[in-house]
């Protein structure tokens, strides 16, 4: 039978047992607001037992463990899910951006300059003579310049901001990585599985950031190591305590002079700029390559349609003298080819740089009566090539959409309208999948917090358990005390 | 089961919830202010499209009927030559008539003579008439040439013949996307008729001959004359029909130009203005929730058990 010491032993273990997990009680308190934290929870477990001829006496308690209450595959999915939300809001943002402006509906916008211009042509046409509309029709065409121009450096801004944010991003994305490498062998190396709770936590946080920043798979390996890939495989970043960097190097005319990104693991470097889908890096990456690019094309394919029609037609007909012909109205320094386009600008590279180009010739501006409103050689009243010229507008096949050089499109305002709900088909897609990808991670998180979250009631809760638990062993000392003094002082007396 | 709800993820998806319901009153906010519906292409865009092609729609039909309005101009002003040149025929035929009268001598035939020279002018006037400093008898050459300045002109003065330097070309102008409306009448047609200069129809042939029939008391000629200038005169109200039926197919288009417009625009404006009962209705409830959300935060944290805890 176990003596009053044993009892005692049994009183110390119970309160050095509450006072730990009174301690694991603080911990989860104090990381309340900690983002990334995970509540842990101390394991009591009674002591092993005394055998003394058929009876078990018990030993008291000890705490055993720390638990962190995770649940790792939700881990797992929120990383993948939040790198698509950051993805959808990067896009989302950077249409939006532009929406307005190069989406004009108004009577300033794109499709109404256009017309307008036209409709400088169809004035002419009313009245051929006349020198002041002869110079309308300059202005007009200055105005549908300078609406097309601004549009296209509009998206040229955005598309070098996203080309800011790479070289910036990549640096943090390489921050985090060799972190998250240093946690993994710190998780590798702890001492029981799941045991180093505040290593895990961190890595946890450190990638929830770099699923914010760059589309990543998260593998978890059997030592509890992460081994971190790009959304689409193309690289590792990191593979058990050691981290593979990004780089960005100059990405030369394929990329319109923006950055290119590598991956560098050892000794080779993989191109990996159209290996990243998700995060803000993958959004500013695809913003700059292909979604802005696709609006610029189709900006620049308008721009020739209108100067391709427009050149054809003017260069066959007649200035004010009667006699002057086989000038183009849009021409910028060097003679136009025979499409009425200028040489530089092909329809295999969808006639981009067409925008920039667009000029009106400056002969004509300098001597609007080089305009050819006239068909017929020496007739100052005939208004054939303008009313032909202003016809343009509302005719179908003006605008080549596919590159193959011939023209394919409806009449120039359904062009831009095409344009317009392209942009505003992504913007709502992007919006939308925001939206969806947002209530996704938000279900996720507050899954993943119900389980791992602290609940201060909880806390509250246990540590009134652990109090009185306290206060009883305490108590339990105090009476093998008085039972010892008992034995020892009074026995006898 | 009970779900725990750790105090953390309580207020997070109310902070989510608070800032979707302030975008959407700052939407609405904007929809109210600016009158459009559609803040971003983003949130329709079929008919962000429509709009913009209703837009166009509408803006052409406004540029057609102001062609129509400029092709009516030289047509109504071409009208009125034409309907004074009928005049002077008309003074003209009744002078033939006095002068082949039986009481007339060589001297009243002579007398009569200045009057027929100075209509003979007014209609030279007539004929080379300028609209906004173009003439409106003159084919495409509305200008004249260097060495033509005018579209009609006295070869030897005052004998004639009275020649014609300007073209038949005609001034066409687009009135819909389809349809061209010819603005002119060239001089040729007008004045020499469907014969051509110097024939039965041409007006300046039969007034000169007249003039000079009764110059030299010469009743055949002013006989002829006569009859020629009823020739001339058919030509010319053929041609104040031709311009009279023009006009008024004017009138009719722009008639369908305007009430188009009017469907055009009720459809633009179905797609594009702000539906102010839905974007007010929709604002107060997004307010009323605001205001609900951030109390109930407000509360939330006052029932935590702490606060029992001696």
């Amino acid at each position: 039978m176990p003596g009053l010491t044993s009892g005692l032993n049994i009183a110390l273990s119970g309160l050095q047992a509450q006072q730990a997990a009174l301690n694991v009680v603080g911990q989860n308190i104090a990381n309340v607001n900690t983002p990334g934290y995970t509540r842990q929870r101390a394991d009591l477990t009674s002591n092993q037992s005394q055998v003394e001829g058929q009876v078990y006496y018990g030993t008291g308690v000890s705490l055993t463990d720390i638990q962190g209450i995770r649940d790792k595959y939700l881990d797992l999915q929120i990383y993948r899910e939040s790198a698509k939300l950051a993805g959808a809001n990067e896009r989302d943002s950077g249409v939006a951006g532009i929406s307005t402006t190069v989406g004009d509906t108004s009577s300033t916008g794109v499709a109404a300059q256009i017309q307008a211009f036209f409709q400088g042509f169809q004035d002419l046409a009313g009245q051929p003579e006349n020198d002041a509309l002869r110079t309308n029709v300059i202005g007009k065409a200055q105005t549908m310049i300078t609406g097309l121009q601004s549009r296209y450096s509009l998206l040229d801004d955005q598309r070098n901001s996203a080309d800011q944010a790479v070289g910036s991003l990549v640096t943090e994305v390489n921050t985090i990585t060799s972190q998250i490498a240093q946690l993994n062998q710190q998780v590798m190396t702890e001492v029981s599985p799941g045991s180093n709770n505040d290593a895990r936590d961190q890595r946890k946080a450190l990638t929830d950031k770099l699923a914010g920043l760059v589309g990543i798979n998260v593998v978890e390996g059997s030592k509890g190591e992460y081994q971190i890939t790009l959304d689409t495989g193309a690289a590792v970043l990191v593979s058990g305590n050691s981290s593979y960097q990004l780089q960005t190097s100059p990405g030369g005319a394929a990329l319109d002079n923006h950055l290119r990104v590598n991956a560098v693991m050892g000794s080779t470097t993989v191109d990996v700029t159209t290996g990243i889908k998700d995060g803000q890096l993958g959004g500013k990456l695809d913003l700059r390559d292909n979604i802005l690019v696709g609006f610029q094309r189709q900006l620049d394919q308008l721009a020739a349609g209108v100067a391709r029609q427009v050149n054809q037609l003017h260069r066959t007909g007649y200035a004010a003298d009667g006699v002057t012909t086989g000038n183009d109205f849009f021409q910028s320094g060097v003679a136009n080819g025979a499409t009425g386009l200028p040489t530089s600008v092909t329809a295999t590279t969808f006639y981009k740089g067409m925008v920039n180009a667009l000029t009106v010739n400056a002969a004509i501006v300098a001597n609007p009566s080089l305009i050819a409103a006239a068909g017929v050689a020496g007739a100052k009243g005939d208004n054939s090539q303008a009313a032909a010229i202003a016809g343009v507008e509302t005719s179908t096949s003006t605008v080549d959409t596919n590159g193959d050089g011939i023209p394919d499109s409806g009449p120039f305002d359904t062009v831009v309208g095409s344009l317009v709900s392209d942009i505003g088909t992504q913007s709502q897609t992007y919006s939308t999948q925001g939206t969806t990808q947002q209530n996704l991670v938000s279900a996720l998180q507050t899954q993943r917090d119900s389980i791992s979250g602290v609940d201060l009631n909880e806390e509250a809760a246990n540590m009134m358990n652990l109090q009185r638990g306290y206060q009883a062993s305490a108590r339990f000392l105090s009476v093998i005390n008085q039972l010892t003094d008992q034995l020892v002082n009074q026995f006898g007396k | 089961m009970t779900i725990r709800t750790p105090s953390t993820s309580q207020t997070q998806q109310t902070i989510l919830d608070l800032e979707r319901t302030q975008s959407r009153l700052a939407q609405n906010q904007t929809r109210i202010s600016t009158g459009n519906r559609l803040t971003s292409p983003g949130e329709d865009p079929a008919a962000s499209a429509s709009i913009l092609e209703l837009g166009s729609s509408i803006q052409a039909n406004t540029q057609y009927l102001k062609q129509a309005d400029t092709a009516m101009g030289y047509l109504s002003s071409s009208e009125d030559i034409v309907s004074a040149s009928i005049s002077d025929v008309e003074r003209l035929q009744e002078l033939a008539t006095q002068a082949l009268g039986t009481t007339n001598t060589a001297a009243t035939r002579s007398a009569e003579a200045y009057e027929v020279d100075s209509l003979r002018t007014h209609l030279l006037g007539l004929a080379n008439t300028q609209v906004q400093g173009k003439y409106i008898f003159a084919g495409t050459q509305t200008l004249g040439t260097a060495a033509h300045p005018l579209p009609f002109e006295d070869a030897a003065p005052p004998a004639g013949p009275i020649n014609y330097w300007g073209n038949s070309g005609s001034i066409d102008l687009a009135v819909t996307a389809t349809t061209k409306v010819s603005t002119n009448i060239p001089g040729n047609t007008v004045f020499f008729g469907a014969g051509g200069q110097g024939s039965s129809s041409d007006v300046f042939q039969a007034v000169t001959d007249l003039r000079d029939g009764l110059n030299t008391n010469n009743v055949a000629l002013i006989t002829s004359a006569s009859a020629n200038l009823q020739t001339s005169l058919n030509s010319l109200i053929k041609s104040q029909t031709d311009l009279g039926g023009r006009q008024a197919g004017l009138l009719n288009l722009k008639d369908t130009l305007s009430s188009f417009n009017v469907t055009l625009q009720g459809m633009q404006s179905n797609q594009q203005d702000t539906d102010y009962a839905k974007s007010i209705t929709e604002y107060s409830n997004d307010q009323i929730a605001q205001t609900a959300t951030l109390n109930v935060l407000g509360r939330t944290n006052k029932t935590n058990l702490f606060d029992y805890l001696a």
